[in-house]
């Protein structure tokens, strides 16, 4: 195979525990989200923007949705005849199989893969933040800086640093320490979870770590401290622009509500910086007479009938008329019947909310589907595929989903299986 | 599935123009519906079909129908064997000279006879409807008829060129004419016929070696005399474009949910180029009223029963009604539009106001500025 310059890892692998039943059947980064996309459309289009050819896509939890998605490339661009995505799920080979144990031990299982293209530099990446980037920028400096490692920050307010992994760094901008999660933060650069290395130094450090059996296979745990430890030159590459992790439910809503509410921020509409996605083969959508939609993002396939404000709604979702949505996400397919009522929820794929229903954050009551572990500011999120019963009231805080051997109860009339 | 027989789109009809709308471009490619250009629609109907080679003929203007086709990769069209052949005029120094008659039939022998299906599905591109050719040709078999010809009842509603077909009791065509006067049958060709390949290497061969130019169904139907051509009625729905104002009232007949129930979600996907736009985004005063809304467009004004493809920007109090607004058009604020149809690019400038009549609307041509 030819040599490649740069060769990029989207870790892709985890299971996104805290989206609950929106992570029940997929990957985190096949979850949609802003109307058109799903979040890894964002890695995928900043590798093909910034002339990055070939992408590795690592995959473990739930990957078949993941993997149709992106398929050979071609929505991207990097469908390649040298180069291009690779899917690259853990794999047997003789004498060992294992699951990828970590970010860096994903890493560390597929050198075969980055060695045949004899990379001078490893662009890693997580497949869970939205964010628009130039990595080729990114390597430019890191070039410069002559470091063995940059890793991407991004300037966090004070009271919030606390949640991220910090980087402290010196007046010259080179790291000197990384600490997770600290009680008191020394710094407010949180660590993007985007790193450029150069192969030789990494290679060697996931060959070491793999044989330290403390080390819990992790790039910012185990490999940055070891790294410093050995005295190498880290570069912090300060970021500036939208970035956010999408790792919450109450982040997730959070930053759909972002493309409404500061549309410039993110600014999907540049044509310079397309993100690109596989697109459904859907007609224009529709807004009929007597419809209403203000303050919303909306695709291809939609046929609005009722009430759509401060929403972000998917391909394919109909609002019946006399419904109202309000301050929600839908995803690909939802149907709300007529009459129903629905405040800031987040609707998974093809569901359907019978008439009448009345969810969300407004709305009052008791239900068995409250979910204070994953749910905050009031979002109640519906898992795929469910007929939600005519006229059930559900409010705010609820994680509506279907408990295996249950067929229906009280709430879900019925489900079936989204294809 | 496994249907025996190609598929020949003639991106240009001789007796069809649009005016201004169709200064750039090949009746084929023009824009409809949003986000789709006429010929989506039957390359659609014949991949749905099953077919898996498909020839584009394009007599001139044929660069947006190029830019729209690319590979065939969006009809799954980019194949090792066979796919998409965009098959451009036949032009050479002779021909030229001959006053600018093209002659592209000998690009097209050549075309038929590097395929080995049994039979050939020939499409004009001013008929929009979503079915599949599988009972058509089925039917065509079954019958031993020579050729096939679809047809319906409702054509001579669209006006110039109506095709009446008059069939005998067996359903065979024993009269053809254009336009006539007082029609003697209802029976108005969809301009979609199906033939064996091999009759058709002979009829264009033929009609090489008497020095005719002229391929088209028009030209395949004369042949009624010589060879037996059955009538097939299709009873779904279908819209023609056959002028300006067929083309806007079937734009404003995709706005009822039963024509665009019929075309879109019959299970039959209709296939178009992608675009990556970025979703549609409302603002908070706008009003939107009875329309279609395609991919990146910002709407900010008011628009009532109109069709905006993608990218078009409607700015504060600007006010749309009954227009057909195409890709990347500008309105600017307290512009004020009825029946129009604006093409691609344009920009309209602040506090304009252009008033059409709903059987006669106004046409701005691609990149004005207004």
């Amino acid at each position: 195979m030819a040599r490649q310059e740069v060769v990029a890892l989207i870790l892709a692998g985890g299971q996104g525990s805290r989206l609950g039943a929106l992570t029940k059947h997929l990957a985190k980064p096949a979850v949609p989200f802003g109307s058109r996309y799903r979040i890894i459309d964002f890695p995928l289009s900043n590798c093909t923007n910034s002339g990055i050819e070939t992408v590795g896509v690592l995959t473990q939890y739930q990957p078949l949705a993941l993997n149709t998605y992106i398929g050979n490339g071609h929505s991207w661009d990097l469908d390649r005849n040298n180069g291009g995505t690779y899917i690259l799920p853990p794999y047997q080979s003789s004498g060992r199989s294992d699951w990828y144990k970590g970010t860096a031990n994903a890493i560390y299982q597929n050198i075969e893969f980055i060695e045949s293209y004899d990379p001078k530099y490893v662009l890693i990446l997580s497949g869970d933040h939205i964010y628009k980037m130039n990595y080729a920028k990114m390597l430019r400096n890191h070039i410069k800086e002559e470091a063995e490692a940059t890793i991407a920050v991004f300037e966090v307010p004070w009271e919030e640093a606390s949640r991220f992994g910090l980087m402290n760094t010196d007046e010259n901008g080179n790291v000197i320490e990384f600490e997770e999660k600290p009680k008191n933060p020394k710094s407010n650069l949180a660590s993007m979870g985007v790193y450029v290395f150069n192969w030789e130094a990494l290679r060697r450090m996931l060959s070491e770590d793999e044989n330290n059996p403390e080390s819990s296979h992790d790039f910012g745990k185990n490999i940055i401290p070891a790294m410093l430890a050995e005295g190498m030159k880290l570069s912090a590459y300060r970021f500036c622009g939208y970035w956010k992790d999408v790792g919450t439910i109450g982040s997730l809503w959070e930053s759909n509500m972002d493309l409404l509410d500061t549309p410039e921020q993110i600014n999907l509409m540049d044509r310079s910086w397309r993100i690109y996605s596989r697109n459904p083969i859907k007609p224009a959508h529709y807004i009929s007479s007597g419809a209403r939609v203000i303050n919303s993002a909306l695709t291809d396939g939609c046929n609005i009938y009722g009430t759509v404000e401060h929403s972000v709604l998917s391909n394919s979702v109909t609002v019946e008329k006399g419904a109202v949505v309000k301050d929600s996400v839908l995803m690909p397919g939802v149907t709300i019947r007529s009459g129903a009522y629905i405040d800031k929820c987040i609707i998974g794929f093809e569901t359907i909310i019978g008439k009448n229903v009345k969810a969300g954050a407004s709305v009052e009551g008791d239900c068995k589907y409250k979910n204070a572990k994953l749910c905050s500011d009031g979002i109640t999120v519906f898992e795929r595929g469910l007929c939600i019963r005519e006229g059930a009231v559900i409010p705010g805080n609820c994680m509506v989903e279907l408990k295996s051997g249950v067929e229906s109860d009280e709430i879900i009339e019925y489900s079936f299986r989204v294809r | 599935m496994f249907i025996n027989a190609m598929g020949l789109i003639l991106a240009d009809h001789k007796r069809i123009t649009l005016g201004e709308l169709s200064k750039p471009r090949a009746l084929a490619a023009m824009p409809i519906g949003g986000r789709y250009r006429i010929i989506d629609f039957m390359l659609s109907n014949m991949v749905n079909s099953g077919i898996s080679s498909v020839g584009v003929i394009a007599l001139n203007k044929y660069k947006s129908l190029m830019d729209h086709l690319g590979t065939g990769s969006s009809w799954d069209l980019d194949r090792k064997k066979q796919g998409l052949s965009l098959l451009p005029p036949y032009i050479n120094s002779v021909n030229v000279e001959k006053g600018g008659e093209i002659d592209d039939l000998t690009g097209l022998l050549n075309f038929f006879q590097s395929n080995t299906q049994k039979y050939v599905i020939i499409a004009d591109s001013n008929v929009i409807f979503n079915s599949t050719f599988n009972e058509f040709i089925t039917r065509h078999e079954e019958s031993g008829a020579d050729m096939s010809i679809m047809y319906n009842r409702d054509g001579i509603k669209y006006g110039s060129p109506s095709v009446m077909l008059d069939l005998d009791r067996r359903g065979y065509l024993r009269d053809m004419m254009v336009n006539p006067a007082k029609p003697s049958t209802t029976r108005c060709s969809l301009g979609v016929l199906v033939l064996d390949r091999e009759l058709l290497i002979d009829l264009v061969s033929q009609s090489i070696a008497r020095g005719e130019h002229d391929f088209s169904i028009e030209y395949l139907l004369k042949k009624y005399g010589q060879y037996k051509i059955k009538g097939y009625e299709f009873k779904g729905l279908t819209l023609r474009i056959n002028s300006v104002s067929s083309y806007f009232s079937a734009t404003m007949r995709l706005l009822e949910d039963s024509v665009r129930k019929d075309l879109f979600w019959s299970g039959l996907p209709v296939y178009t180029k992608v675009k990556d736009e970025a979703p549609a985004l409302y603002d908070e005063n706008n009003i939107v009223v009875n329309s279609v809304v395609s991919d990146g467009c910002k709407i900010m004004g008011e628009v009532s029963d109109s069709m905006l493809f993608r990218g078009v920007t409607i700015s504060k109090y600007a006010k749309i009604k009954n227009c057909i607004i195409m890709q990347d058009v500008h309105i600017s604020e307290s512009v004020e539009l009825e029946n129009v149809i604006i093409d691609k690019n344009c920009v309209i400038r602040p506090g304009i106001k252009l008033l059409g009549q709903a059987d006669y609307p106004v046409v701005i041509g691609k990149g004005a500025i207004v």
